[in-house]
């Protein structure tokens, strides 16, 4: 279902300032938006989804309008301690106490781990060189370490041939099938279709688009078959 | 198959109407007809939702939710796993028959699947897998 454009907004972690310099439309106007006070354009509705990298129909174009503020219950408070006399009021000056700086966080660790495993230092002779356990390792102590190790690494050639792996990502492609059925095309093979309907055909590939593939039967006859319609195919002489 | 490729078969075969027409006959929010065929991810999880949609095309509801839990990317990752793990897949397709082997490769319409005995490769398109091993089924 599509969601408010200020929960995709915040799940997008971006302010209402970034998402108007990249939509072009006026923070103004996005309020009206955010708060469902008005229907978003289908103009407005593109940009705002480019913006957010995401499809337009994941855009509700009119946000659900925020509940009333509910109106706070007056509690009874209980009554303020007698005031100080004017002596007793006078407090020492404050002293600006430095910021502590937050446990680090387990990712931060589990980054730094891996840092260093590329210079074979385990745990325990990391936490020897920290001086102290990972556990108690602050946010700014971690962000130093896991600097630290990775100028070490800018520095240094990589220690181990990098395995690379060719990207995995095939969703958004079809590059196998149409690279496979260019291979069966340039080899003039064979092939044999079995559609849904149950009927089958043979023939070479004599061309192919996402959709559609035209296949030349040992006939000569030249046959379109939409993919829609294949269950699959196979060289022919396969195990059928 | 999942519920994207049911929904658009079942529209197809019902005249390809518009989506917008047919949501506003159907009595659904516009775009979620759309969302559901267009999505790789699990859709339609609102059973009234899917039970109007199921009256429409003149299908039972229990069909759809069948086709729902069967989404794209939930193939997507049973083709990946039994890429990298080596291990023998097999897939029901529509036609009816079962066809097993080792992915070779996988993609955004089909996969290519190894017979365990040599034979030739066989393309099958993702649309016509109806049904492969589900969790603890393997």
């Amino acid at each position: 279902m599509p969601d408010d454009l200020q929960t995709l907004r915040k799940r997008k972690r971006m302010s209402i300032n970034q998402l108007a310099s990249k939509s072009g439309i006026s923070i103004a106007t996005l309020i009206q938006y955010e708060k469902g006070a008005q229907e978003i354009p289908h103009a407005d509705l593109s940009r705002l989804a480019r913006a957010l990298y995401v499809d337009e129909w994941d855009i509700n174009p009119r946000s659900t309008p925020p509940p009333p503020p509910a109106r706070k219950e007056r509690l009874a408070k209980p009554s303020p301690p007698p005031r100080p006399k004017e002596k007793e009021k006078e407090k020492p000056k404050k002293k600006k106490i430095p910021p502590t700086s937050p446990p680090a966080r387990e990712t931060q660790i589990a980054h730094l781990l891996n840092l260093a495993a590329h210079f074979d230092i385990d745990r325990a002779a990391l936490e020897e060189q920290i001086g102290k356990s990972l556990d108690e390792l602050t946010r700014k102590e971690a962000r130093h370490w896991n600097g630290h190790f990775m100028r070490r690494m800018a520095e240094e050639k990589p220690r181990r041939p990098i395995d690379r792996k060719r990207a995995y990502l095939p969703e958004g492609v079809d590059g196998f099938e149409l690279a496979y059925l260019q291979e069966q095309q340039e080899a003039a093979a064979p092939l044999h279709f079995t559609l849904f309907d149950g009927q089958t055909f043979e023939g070479t590939v004599v061309g192919f688009s996402p959709y559609q593939i035209i296949i030349r039967e040992p006939g000569g006859d030249e046959i379109t078959l939409n993919k829609l319609a294949i269950a699959y195919y196979r060289k022919r002489g396969g195990d059928e | 198959m999942s519920l994207g490729d049911e929904l658009r078969y079942l529209r197809a075969f019902h005249g390809g109407g518009n989506l917008g027409e047919i949501e506003e006959e159907i009595g659904i929010e516009p775009g979620t007809l759309r969302y559901m065929e267009q999505r790789y991810r699990l859709v339609g999880e609102d059973d009234e939702v899917l039970a109007k949609i199921a009256a429409y095309y003149g299908v039972a509801p229990a069909e759809l939710q069948y086709h729902r839990e069967r989404y794209r990317k939930a193939l997507s990752a049973y083709l990946h796993q039994s890429m990298e793990q080596k291990t023998t897949a097999r897939f029901e397709l529509r036609t009816g028959e079962t066809v097993t082997g080792r992915v070779h490769w996988w993609d955004l319409g089909a996969f290519g699947l190894e017979p365990e005995d040599g034979g030739s490769l066989t393309v099958v398109q993702r649309h016509a897998v109806l049904n492969w091993p589900m969790g603890n089924e393997e």
